[in-house]
């Protein structure tokens, strides 16, 4: 992976200070759980960028996609992002039958992901296709327990599932249905995103660390704080393929910054279907975000 | 169905040619069938997003219920299986479909909170790996996750499998009601998918049991010239057990049994063609041969003459797993099982055609009112 790492990015440690009180807790619940709902396989963000921009009246999309808007005025002039994007994949080929082969989107060169296992999650599991005329339901293709009883021989090979053995069923039964569909090579698939809240105040689901960042930046927007100089919110594309285009992007344009940063939360299960964060945690970081727009 | 991986009468590594009866075209709906197939859905839907791992099936045995017809009286024995009789006289013929579906039982709470958990049935525990859990207590579900794995990443099958309901602490997780016994398992979502096809879990054998509803929904009761007992059986997956206390209860009296319950389909592009291969949408399956039971030839062919006089798409073959009709053989009761055609058997991700629940549920209506 290509993507540069800039110094002056920093990562908004978490502290707390609860200085500043948010009009309602369950503000950011709700835009996590939002978010977290959200497909935006990196490069292919169109949808989550909609959203974005309906979120927030006035804001902009630059050519590369990026969602920004411009709090405040004159000296210093910062940066606040966050990375919208996600590894996903797009359908690679439709097969005469109506099954769907898939690519993976992002996740490092030469194919390699954070997790080995990480295509394995979609074996057996349902998925959304994005089609030109909307979400599609369908599945992919997993063994049957029954069918695989008494055929491997005791000590075999017991490889790990890949996206190349990824066989996706939307219910069709030939090319011509799947097309009826509105279903074309280069669809957006990804896992159907049922985040799930557990425990105290728990989300998991699908990159829910990075949507419940995004999801306390844009809600320390909505408390409209009263910022000092200029401060520039965007919410960037791209992050996760070749090189880092989306906040490239972005400093190229609105920039240059006296200082960036970056919204991030601690997540358990990274990488993982049940990548979990704590909305607690989600708080604080509101109220990291909200002092450091303010110059306290 | 059973995976057959317990049955001491399994027949492994079978293998013969599938007869595909209505081989040829699809079956194309008429609004008549349209309304079949609404009908099938809106039944199917309900079982579906009830939960019943095997032990626990009060929660679809209470729905079943409430989907009988006004005019059917029930009563549920010491098993826990739900039972129907219709008509009178002999020769007595059991139907019967299996309420349970595969899952997890808490066995213990670590210091940290997490579930110990064993497996009710047999299924692939990578497909539950780092996904949604959800324990089912008296008072409620609690969600959790299911861990994903700390070691062993270059292999397919996880270690034993634990959840985190986020407690924390032994203490805290039994404070928000958790407790060893209870049951384990993935939220579940009925879907529609393209036609007439439909995606989610457990569709074994709430196929079945909902067939069994239908076909009692339908039933020309004055045509019935014998006694048929509907059964919907607990604790299959775990070693057809609902259906051996049935079958003990019944002893000698039945005269055929039909146990209604997945036809699992290597009808995928991933599966071996060497058998089990019939396409969903074409209809109900003669389950003629399984890990359980062999159906003698002559009441396959009856069978067979069955679906041609009434019209029904049925296809003949053979598959894995064992079935709760043969429950009943050692009593001299012979064992004729119907299916349904199921891709991905045991998943979350199950698939099915609504078509085949229709064929299916025709099925047995024509077997209770002309066999």
């Amino acid at each position: 992976m290509k993507a540069r790492r800039t110094a002056a990015v920093l990562t908004l440690l978490l502290s707390a200070s609860p200085t500043v009180r948010l009009s309602a807790q369950g503000d950011v619940d709700r835009l996590a759980l939002r978010f977290a709902s959200m497909t935006a396989a990196t490069g292919l963000e169109q949808a989550m960028v909609d959203s974005l921009q309906a979120l927030f009246p006035g804001s902009t999309r630059d050519h590369a996609g990026n969602v920004t808007l411009t709090l405040g005025q004159g000296s210093p002039k910062r940066l606040f992002t966050c990375p919208l994007d996600e590894v996903g994949y797009v359908v690679g080929n439709i097969l005469p039958d109506g099954f769907l082969l898939l690519r993976r989107v992002g996740g490092g060169g030469a194919g390699r992901t954070a997790s080995p296992l990480f295509d394995q999650q979609l074996e057996g599991h349902r998925v959304t296709v994005f089609a030109a005329r909307g979400a599609v339901p369908g599945v992919v293709a997993v063994k049957s327990t029954h069918l695989t009883r008494g055929r491997g021989a005791p000590g075999a090979p017991d490889p790990v599932f890949t996206v190349d053995n990824a066989y996706v069923d939307v219910g069709a039964s030939s090319a011509a249905e799947v097309q009826g569909l509105g279903i074309a090579v280069l669809a957006p698939v990804s896992l159907a995103k049922r985040p799930q809240l557990y425990g105290e105040r728990l989300l998991a689901g699908p990159v829910a660390g990075r949507r419940a960042a995004c999801a306390a930046l844009a809600a320390a927007v909505q408390a409209k704080p009263k910022v000092k100089g200029t401060v520039v919110v965007a919410f960037t594309v791209q992050s996760l393929y070749a090189s880092n285009a989306g906040l490239a992007s972005v400093k190229a344009l609105l920039g240059p910054f006296d200082d960036i940063k970056t919204a991030a939360l601690p997540a358990r299960y990274a990488d993982t279907a049940v990548e979990t964060v704590a909305l607690a945690d989600a708080d604080r970081l509101v109220r990291e975000i909200l002092q450091w727009m303010e110059g306290r | 169905m059973a995976d057959g991986g317990t049955g001491g009468r399994a027949v492994r590594d079978c293998v013969l040619a599938l007869l595909l009866l209505s081989a040829g075209p699809p079956v194309y709906l008429s609004a008549q069938d349209s309304v079949r197939i609404s009908e099938a859905q809106s039944v199917l839907a309900q079982l579906v997003e009830t939960y019943g791992v095997s032990g626990t099936e009060g929660p679809v045995r209470e729905a079943v219920k409430r989907l009988l017809p006004s005019w059917a009286k029930s009563e549920t024995d010491t098993a826990g299986n739900l039972w129907v009789r219709v008509g009178q006289g002999s020769p007595v013929v059991v139907v019967i479909a299996h309420l349970d579906e595969i899952g997890f039982r808490v066995t213990g709470i670590r210091d940290d909170g997490t579930l110990e958990l064993e497996t009710r049935g047999g299924f692939i525990s990578s497909l539950f790996e780092a996904k949604p859990a959800l324990v089912h207590t008296d008072q409620g579900d609690i969600a959790g996750v299911f861990l994903p794995r700390d070691s062993g990443f270059t292999r397919h099958t996880p270690p034993p499998l634990r959840v985190d309901v986020g407690a924390g602490s032994r203490a805290k997780a039994m404070a928000r009601g958790v407790n060893p016994g209870q049951t384990v398992t993935m939220p579940k979502q009925y879907v529609r998918l393209s036609g007439t096809r439909a995606t989610g879990r457990s569709f074994d054998d709430r196929v079945g049991a909902t067939a069994q509803l239908i076909a009692l929904r339908r039933l020309d009761r004055a045509a019935l010239k014998h006694q048929v007992i509907f059964i919907w059986s607990v604790r299959e997956e775990i070693g057809l057990e609902g259906a051996a206390a049935a079958a003990a209860a019944l002893g000698t009296t039945p005269r055929r049994v039909h146990a209604i319950d997945t036809f699992v389909s290597a009808d995928s592009p991933i599966e071996l063609p060497n058998f089990a291969v019939a396409p969903i949408g074409r209809g109900a399956v003669a389950r003629a041969l399984d890990n359980s039971s062999i159906t003698p030839p002559a009441y396959v062919d009856s069978l067979v003459q069955v679906a041609r006089a009434r019209g029904v798409a049925l296809q003949v073959g053979t598959t894995n797993g064992g079935n709760d009709g043969s429950e009943f053989t050692p009593f001299g009761v012979v064992d004729v099982p119907i299916g349904w055609p199921l891709r991905y058997s045991h998943s979350p991700a199950e698939v099915i055609d609504l078509k085949d629940v229709v064929s299916l549920a025709d099925m047995i209506r024509a077997v209770a009112e002309t066999w």
